[in-house]
């Protein structure tokens, strides 16, 4: 059974602002199976977050298809989320008003929609802050909040669009390890679009690098490990060490000039 | 202790309006001394009995009403015309191109100096005071609102539509709540325009309320009662603006 798989064939986006036409993304073609996590890096301005907000249906393709389960994507759609850097909360909702959002616009009663939001709440250690507004939280929070937004009205497809970018270190870490956990525990294909060589191998399956602009698939690096080990041995393993550097390296070719002999 | 805080808030209440204090204290000395005519600057006292006596009397009630009903409700009417036609321009390029000229040079007019043309036109009664507060209010509404829903965070928008918000819907569910306290801002702006307005037009066409009865004291030689209404506009148009704070406070509380 096929649930949440992308497939993206020869991709090209091109803006044109009427005086410039720029080529965003040049002949990307990846699919990604239904449950996968895919890391997404490249240089920046290689066109990653462009290829987000097309899967997202944000962006309409100049040439190419994007399909999600077979089917053609039109437009935005329930069946992805979207996870912004800036988290994009509305700030008139509370806690427990932007995460019943996608449910209300489906129609689900209001009992319904609150026992769903408290799970989701829950799962987020948000517990406690149901009745606060935007305003009053932290980063951290707020992304928390973001996802549970996200995940309540359970779409098939979690893309992310470098969630944890604005986060410290150590927020950053149990973010990444809370998100393994839901991802893991509720089965969703996840798009994770970040410029942390760590970050994208440690959650991943696999990571896609990209060329610099015109952006294309340059290399694709799979990671499968022992999930069941934890942060330390996981990062501390010769495994990790050697798939971050292979795609720190092909990153790193995109990111140098090319040196003239 | 509550009686030390009692203190301490009359205190500090007693230093907030000390200027005031001091201001009305010189009134009532100046003209009790009569170094100023009486016609001119009657003594703050005899302001206060008239006040008194025009509020018992029924007189300042019925034309506070008469005043507040235009103001009001051509307050409404501008701010939901103003809100629509400010909206409206920043969401859509065909209304930006139409009304965006009109609201640069419409916003600027001193409405007032077309009392006389709305004489003309629509006469000197309640519809068209209650027309030209509603296109003078309309004004200050339309480019607070127009200016905030600009504004709004395109991720707000995405994220409405990704949960399937409809283009329709989302005018009611992203786009007037971002916008709302640049609406409530326009508001602000709007509801002292609303009385000055009216008092200005019952003063030039008559009709009862405020402004009327104002000049009516002029024209009977009774400064007390020019005074008095004076005293009823200001604490109307304070009253007003604490409501409208108060409302700011609750609806707005998550600004």
């Amino acid at each position: 059974m096929s649930d949440g798989d992308i497939s993206i064939s020869n991709l090209e986006k091109v803006y044109d602002d009427g005086a410039e036409k720029t080529k965003a993304i040049e002949d990307l073609s990846f699919d990604i199976d239904s449950g996968e996590f895919v890391g997404v890096v490249g240089p920046s301005g290689c066109g990653k977050s462009s290829l987000l907000y097309l899967i997202a249906g944000f962006l309409e393709t100049t040439d190419g298809t994007i399909s999600v389960d077979g089917e053609p994507i039109d437009g935005p759609g329930t069946d992805r989320g979207v996870v912004f850097q800036d988290y994009a909360l509305f700030p008139w909702r509370t806690v427990m008003e932007n995460v019943t959002y996608g449910l209300e616009e489906q129609g689900v009663s209001k009992e319904e929609r609150r026992s769903t939001a408290q799970r989701y709440i829950d799962m987020m250690d948000l517990g406690g802050f149901e009745d606060r507004y935007p305003k009053e939280l932290s980063g951290g929070m707020k992304q928390r909040v973001a996802i549970a937004r996200t995940l309540a009205y359970d779409p098939k497809i979690l893309l992310m669009d470098e969630p944890f970018g604005a986060l410290d270190q150590p927020l950053r870490e149990s973010l990444q390890d809370q998100l393994l956990d839901i991802w893991r525990d509720l089965e969703k294909t996840v798009v994770f679009i970040t410029h942390d060589v760590e970050e994208a191998v440690y959650l991943s399956e696999r990571v896609m690098i990209m060329t610099r602009r015109p952006g294309t698939k340059k290399t694709v690096v799979p990671f499968d490990l022992d999930r069941s080990l934890d942060r330390e041995e996981i990062i501390t393993s010769d495994k990790f060490v050697t798939t971050k550097n292979s795609v720190w390296k092909s990153l790193r070719e995109e990111t140098q000039p090319e040196v003239q002999p | 202790m509550d009686v030390t805080y009692a203190r301490d808030d009359v205190v500090t209440f007693t230093k907030s309006i000390y200027s005031l204090i001091i201001f009305l204290v010189l009134w009532e000395a100046v003209a009790q001394m009569g170094l100023v005519y009486y016609y001119y600057l009657p003594p703050l006292s005899d302001v206060l009995a008239r006040f008194v006596e025009l509020t018992l009397s029924g007189e300042i009630p019925y034309h506070s009403y008469l005043t507040l009903r235009r103001a009001l409700v051509g307050l409404v009417i501008g701010t939901v015309f103003g809100i629509l036609v400010g909206i409206l321009i920043a969401r859509n390029a065909v209304a930006e191109w139409f009304f965006d000229p009109i609201i640069k040079i419409g916003y600027p007019i001193p409405i007032i100096a077309l009392v006389p043309v709305f004489m003309l036109w629509f006469g000197i009664g309640d519809q068209s005071k209650i027309i030209m507060v509603a296109i003078g209010t309309f004004w200050p509404i339309a480019v607070n609102a127009r200016n905030s829903a600009q504004r709004i965070d395109k991720n707000y928008i995405r994220s409405a539509r990704m949960m399937g918000t409809s283009d329709r819907r989302l005018l009611w569910r992203v786009v007037f709540p971002a916008a709302s306290p640049g609406i409530v801002t326009g508001l602000q702006i709007a509801l002292p325009l609303s009385l000055i307005i009216t008092f200005v037009f019952e003063m030039v066409a008559g009709g009862g309320g405020l402004g009327a009865l104002e000049i009516e004291g002029v024209r009977t030689f009774d400064p007390t009662q020019v005074y008095a209404t004076i005293i009823a506009i200001m604490l109307i148009g304070i009253a007003l603006d604490r409501a409208l704070r108060l409302l700011r406070n609750h609806y707005l509380r998550w600004v």
